[in-house]
């Protein structure tokens, strides 16, 4: 028996690269088109951004949701709605789809069969072949249904969501018109800084653990600057592994449309490399890199898409702590670990997401919560220290407030070097955390540029 | 159930109560690496604030947090006018929603950046 644990293939078997890295072949499937569309971000009823689709088109095509190849046709997204899975049988979260309005289906005048051209800031940037073209008839109930309800999910939905949860809002905003098919990237956009620095997209974090020697990586999602507390959890979860401790630890940052009162990607991402920086995690276990998504906050369903990114990027392990990806309370505080230990069936799981048929193979590692111990003197565990009447906790809400006033924080609740990132940035936006104008200049700016390509 | 409410001091605030009665007040968080004054806020006036500002919440250690910064400022002012940690402090705060109203709506567009 090898207690040795390998690498994860992609979920889905194989990873989906779907970017023409020849300019000319780039040029010539673009001058095929039928009709172009710019890309436009999709907004809530007060007209902020919530979301960009750009954003999925490259999680598509860059292999970071493999096996989706595109656009979703009717039928995959009723499979995923009722069973959380492709019509090719492999477990996926969420509806992905290219939604526009009647009017501007009348305005390009496409039909099935026709290959779109996309743009974005102006460039030419991906294409669509349209398979299907499909009507959502009720957005409201299509975001119900995506995440669920209190009566169809009891086991983990504790109440119905609203106009509070990013997610529903997302897809409570969607365009009625739905052109599915498969997407192709067919100019490369470039990364702006700070992003730059940390684009792995699978192929290449795959071949970068290669280069580190590292055969297990535990990865650790984030939408947050750490915390003193995020940074014992990465250390201690990384205990686990095999024969020995994880050989490295992968921070994920999701980059995209966040809530107010998130700290902005920028200092989310620098932030991060910061611990590294300064030693805390030595920066040969450890590697900083991004997702482009918009959340959702869907807690169990969002560490389901969690898994799968970070499978496909070679991880093979995840940490999981509780309210994971979760705003408000509408899910139950441990529905992600319950997911990954023993199912939730109601959406399609009678056993862990890792037991099923055409499952995921990361494994779990669900953690409870840090704390500080004034008795115990450091960063304990809850399952550890038995010190609970005095413990202090990491709560964000404390920890954004303290920011917020301008306090020099503690060594103890953030590194130095991971503090002056939050200044960095809160003088460059006038703001340490999102609001409506940050959202609504990066939806303008996004992450990325894309060169000229004349065709 | 009382709810707490906590008032971080800097090395600022720290001055301006050194040598009153509320020196003997300070608690510590984090290993003493945080000074605050931690109020104890019975349910009526709890109720009050929290109904005063929509984005006000109970975390999980029973603390009011997510309040204005402005409501943060006014009660350290109230606590040392009242040179108490008393109802009296939250009686003063409540007196001056309107106020703090004010200033919280600028909160979600600027919010001085501190120089170190």
């Amino acid at each position: 028996m090898s207690v040795l644990i390998p690498r994860p293939a992609p979920h889905g078997g194989r990873l989906e690269e779907r970017v023409v890295h020849d300019r000319e072949l780039g040029k010539k499937l673009a001058k095929g088109c039928a009709a172009s569309f710019d890309i436009r971000a999709t907004l809530d009823e007060n007209g902020v951004p919530v979301r960009n689709v750009y954003r999925e088109i490259m999680s598509i095509c860059y292999g970071f949701f493999s096996p989706v190849e595109g656009s979703m046709k009717k039928a995959e997204v009723e499979r995923i709605l009722k069973e959380r899975r492709l019509l090719n049988e492999w477990v996926f979260p969420y509806p992905l789809v290219f939604d526009i309005t009647e009017e501007e289906l009348k305005d390009l005048g496409v039909t099935v069969g026709d290959r779109l051209l996309l743009r974005l800031k102006g460039k030419p940037f991906a294409i669509l072949d349209i398979d299907e073209i499909w009507r959502i008839d009720d957005p409201e109930d299509l975001a119900h249904r995506t995440f669920g309800t209190p009566e169809a999910n009891p086991e983990v939905v504790n109440e119905p969501f609203n106009a509070k949860m990013p997610g529903w809002v997302i897809y409570k905003n969607l365009s009625p018109v739905v052109l599915a098919g498969k997407y192709r990237i067919i100019n490369e956009p470039t990364f702006l800084p700070p992003f730059d620095k940390f684009w792995y997209p699978p192929l290449k974090s795959r071949a970068e653990y290669d280069r580190r020697g590292w055969r297990t990586v535990i990865n650790h999602q984030t939408r947050n600057v750490p915390h003193v507390g995020h940074e014992f959890l990465m250390k201690d979860a990384a205990y686990t592994g095999d024969l020995e401790p994880c050989h490295g630890i992968q921070v994920n940052a999701i980059i995209g449309v966040k809530r107010p009162g998130d700290y902005p990607d920028e200092a989310i991402i620098e932030g991060h490399a910061a611990v590294n920086e300064g030693g805390y995690i030595k920066p040969e276990r450890h590697i900083v890199t991004f997702t482009l998504w918009d959340m959702r906050y869907g807690n169990p369903l969002e560490s389901m898409l969690h898994g799968i990114i970070r499978q496909n990027m070679g991880c093979t392990h995840h940490m999981f702590g509780r309210d994971h990806a979760a705003v408000g309370e509408y899910y139950d505080m441990y529905a992600t670990q319950t997911l990954w230990s023993k199912g939730i069936p109601s959406y399609g799981f009678p056993d862990a997401i890792t037991e099923v048929p055409y499952g995921l193979h990361i494994r779990p590692q669900n953690m409870r919560e840090f704390w500080y111990c004034p008795v115990c003197n450091e960063i304990a565990y809850s399952e550890c220290c038995g010190h609970t009447k005095e413990k202090q906790k990491f709560s964000g809400s404390f920890v954004r407030g303290m920011v917020a006033e301008g306090l020099f924080p503690p060594k103890v609740i953030f590194r130095p070097e991971v503090y002056k990132v939050i200044v960095k940035w809160w003088k460059h936006f006038d703001y340490p955390f999102c609001n409506p104008k940050y959202v609504k200049e990066k939806e303008q700016r996004l992450e990325v540029d894309l060169p000229d390509m004349d065709i | 159930m009382a709810k707490s409410i906590a008032v971080l001091l800097d090395d600022k605030r720290l001055a301006k109560v050194k040598g009153t009665d509320l020196e003997a007040k300070v608690d510590v968080m984090f290993g003493g690496q945080l000074s605050c004054f931690i109020l104890e806020i019975d349910d009526d006036h709890a109720k009050d604030v929290m109904d005063a500002f929509h984005t006000a919440r109970v975390d999980s250690r029973g603390f009011i947090t997510d309040v204005p910064i402005a409501f943060n400022r006014v009660l350290f002012e109230e606590i040392a006018k009242a040179k108490s940690l008393g109802t009296k402090a939250i009686d003063g705060v409540l007196g001056r929603v309107e106020e703090i109203k004010d200033l919280a709506a600028k909160e979600s567009e600027y919010l001085p950046c501190p120089e170190f």
